[in-house]
């Protein structure tokens, strides 16, 4: 697997949750037609998300997106090999912690944006009330990856520009555990049978498929 | 084809056997009061009463005496902006009977979660509580920077 | 029920008290506790690390889990994993897997109806892509062994046909004792061909829907590329050429939507 590739796979599975989950958390199903024979399968769905900081699988993002709420769309402008993932070094370009550097904690790739620990910060207000001004508490504002960052070479720890090469290496995959599969000519149901025992002499009549 | 194809029967066919069941069971909190031995199910739709009796006995291991099955009716819901109707799906529930001797009652999952919350609420109370003795004491005494007094 | 069934299902059952918290964590452990379990049967006992349980308290996850807000666990069973694994490990690693299924949508019933958070819904996701995974690779076993018998491969048969209404689905053929042409019940239900005014009529409008909505994608790129364009001139014109193939990037440099709001710089 060329490393690209891994590392884009990394992209958006970091948080060990399956695509799956991910889509199932964010769906918004207005309508739809029971899946049923005399019934054309016809979904109404929300499209257009509002991504921000918070992930899709979260509350704060379905409060974000409620039903029946429409945002203006954020143009996205697009980037071909992403670069940036958790744990690399980068230098800030703007803001009042422009020319320092830090590591990267989090990856929003839907609006080319990356989270840095301990730069860029402000203070948020939590939990205020009448009565209660709030607790205070830091929290750092998202870098767009074209304009406000970039990479940092790790030998001399100063900002660079970068580019992707090839190298021709052969795919290598890791297995678990040992081999216990042993081809055989049987399915899998006449297998099963053998192991437990279970005679069956009787063959099925010819039926036809149409 | 998947070993859940269910084949026409013809005299003389072998019998039909499922090597990788998909049905699912829950188990539900009863919607009205039971014997102690009958346990709520709610199951998949084209589960059979004989289904359900196979299940429990070969996979779970229970002794059962008796099954009853229902559908129960997917509620509808008016849409209040737009008018239109939607439905969710039927509900196939399964009253299990076990031998009088077994007695099951539905457990309290969540006991101990209300304790834990209220730690939590007791945490955001107590800041409260600090930052309202600290208006108090500097009633008296506006302007003063916060380290003035211990 | 055979003996060795009943087996089959003890043992499945031990394996899963087990390994119950770490079910998905570690294909690897967990092989080594299955295998070893599978081959030392009357040892299995001894490798518990948490109390079994019996009967009605599987469909109900580990109390210790009942008051947690998250559970750790690990990924789900991939693919290349469950196919060096013999069909015998595959049926047993099933029932875990079902048994697995029915706790958690149990516990998030019961979460759901009293208004409590369900820990760790991903659980219920990851089980079924093993699932999915598990019957794949059984499906591609069941194909081999029916291509190599009978040149077939043993799956439902499936061909693309015109419907009634002239367009193109996917029909998926049923078993029947007649064939064919002896069973009229058959051929009297079966619709062949189509036309007439009125399905020319509503293909006429279908075709044009789906002009449409490819119409509407076409204009939405182009838009999108001028947009990039207006408030980034100098953005890499390869990566928009090769991000939208279908717009032509050369004309659209000059259109008035995709002029930034500045005063161009003159002579340059």
């Amino acid at each position: 697997m060329r490393i690209t590739q891994f590392l884009a796979s990394k992209l958006k599975n970091f948080s060990n949750l399956p695509k799956e989950y991910i889509e199932r958390s964010r769906k918004q199903v207005y309508w739809q037609t029971p899946r049923e024979k005399n019934y054309l399968p016809r979904t109404v769905e929300r499209k257009r998300f509002r991504y921000t900081t918070n992930r899709p699988w979260t509350g704060q993002f379905r409060q974000q997106n409620m039903p029946a709420t429409m945002r203006r769309k954020v143009l996205i402008e697009p980037v071909e090999d992403w670069s940036f993932f958790r744990g690399d070094r980068i230098e800030v370009l703007v803001g009042k912690d422009k020319g320092k550097q830090g590591i990267v904690t989090q990856v929003i790739p839907e609006r080319n944006w990356v989270i840095v620990e301990g730069l860029n910060w402000h203070y948020r207000r939590v939990g205020a009330e009448k009565e209660f001004p709030g607790i205070i508490i830091k929290s750092e504002a998202p870098l767009h990856v074209l304009n406000d960052i970039r990479l940092v070479d790790p030998s001399d720890l100063l900002g660079t520009e970068f580019e992707w090469r090839f190298t021709e290496e052969g795919e290598k995959r890791l297995l678990w555990g040992e081999i216990t599969f042993q081809p055989k000519l049987s399915t899998f149901e006449m297998d099963i049978m053998e192991e437990m025992g279970i005679k069956e002499e009787r063959t099925p009549a010819k039926s036809y498929w149409y | 084809m998947s070993s859940r194809w269910y084949p026409i029967y013809q005299r003389g066919n072998p019998q039909l056997r499922v090597f990788l069941p998909n049905f699912w069971m829950k188990l539900v909190r009863p919607e009205e009061a039971q014997p102690p031995n009958v346990v709520t199910f709610s199951v998949s739709t084209e589960m059979t009463i004989h289904d359900v009796r196979s299940y429990l006995e070969k996979i779970y291991k229970l002794p059962v005496i008796d099954v009853r099955t229902r559908i129960a009716l997917g509620e509808t819901r008016r849409d209040q902006t737009y008018g239109y109707v939607t439905k969710k799906d039927d509900v196939k529930y399964a009253y299990v009977t076990l031998p009088k001797t077994e007695e099951f009652t539905f457990p309290e999952l969540f006991e101990k979660k209300a304790e834990i919350k209220e730690k939590e609420e007791k945490s955001m109370d107590e800041s409260k509580n600090g930052f309202r003795k600290f208006l108090d004491r500097n009633k008296k005494r506006p302007g003063t920077p916060g380290w003035y007094s211990i | 029920m055979s003996t060795i069934l009943k087996k089959c299902f003890n043992l499945a059952k031990t394996v899963r008290t087990a390994t119950i918290t770490s079910l998905l964590t570690a294909p690897k452990q967990q092989w080594q506790a299955l295998s070893a379990a599978a081959s030392q049967t009357p040892h299995a006992q001894m490798m518990h690390t948490s109390p079994m349980r019996h009967g009605l308290m599987e469909f109900f996850d580990d109390p210790k889990h009942w008051s947690e807000n998250d559970i750790k666990v690990g990924r789900a069973w991939r693919t290349d994993e469950l196919r060096i694994k013999s069909n015998k490990e595959l049926h047993q690693l099933w029932f875990i897997l079902l048994k697995e299924r029915n706790m958690l949508l149990t516990m998030e019933h019961e979460c759901n109806d009293k208004m409590e958070i369900f820990p760790s819904p991903e659980r219920i996701d990851k089980v079924k892509i093993s699932m999915d995974n598990l019957e794949k690779v059984v499906r591609e076993r069941n194909t081999a062994y029916h291509l190599l018998e009978t040149g077939e491969t043993g799956e439902r048969p499936q061909k693309r046909v015109n419907n009634a209404f002239g367009l193109q689905v996917n029909y998926k053929s049923c078993e029947h004792v007649l064939p064919p042409f002896m069973n009229l019940k058959w051929i009297k239900s079966r619709n062949i061909g189509f036309g007439g005014r009125a399905v020319n009529r509503f293909l006429l409008k279908y075709r044009e829907q789906l002009y449409n909505a490819k119409r509407k994608a076409k204009n939405r790129s182009r838009n999108e590329v001028m947009m990039i364009l207006r408030r980034n001139p100098n953005f890499d014109l390869e990566v928009l050429r090769r991000k939208f193939p279908d717009v032509d990037i050369d004309k659209l440099r000059s259109a008035d939507k995709a002029r930034g709001h500045y005063v161009p710089k003159v002579g340059v």
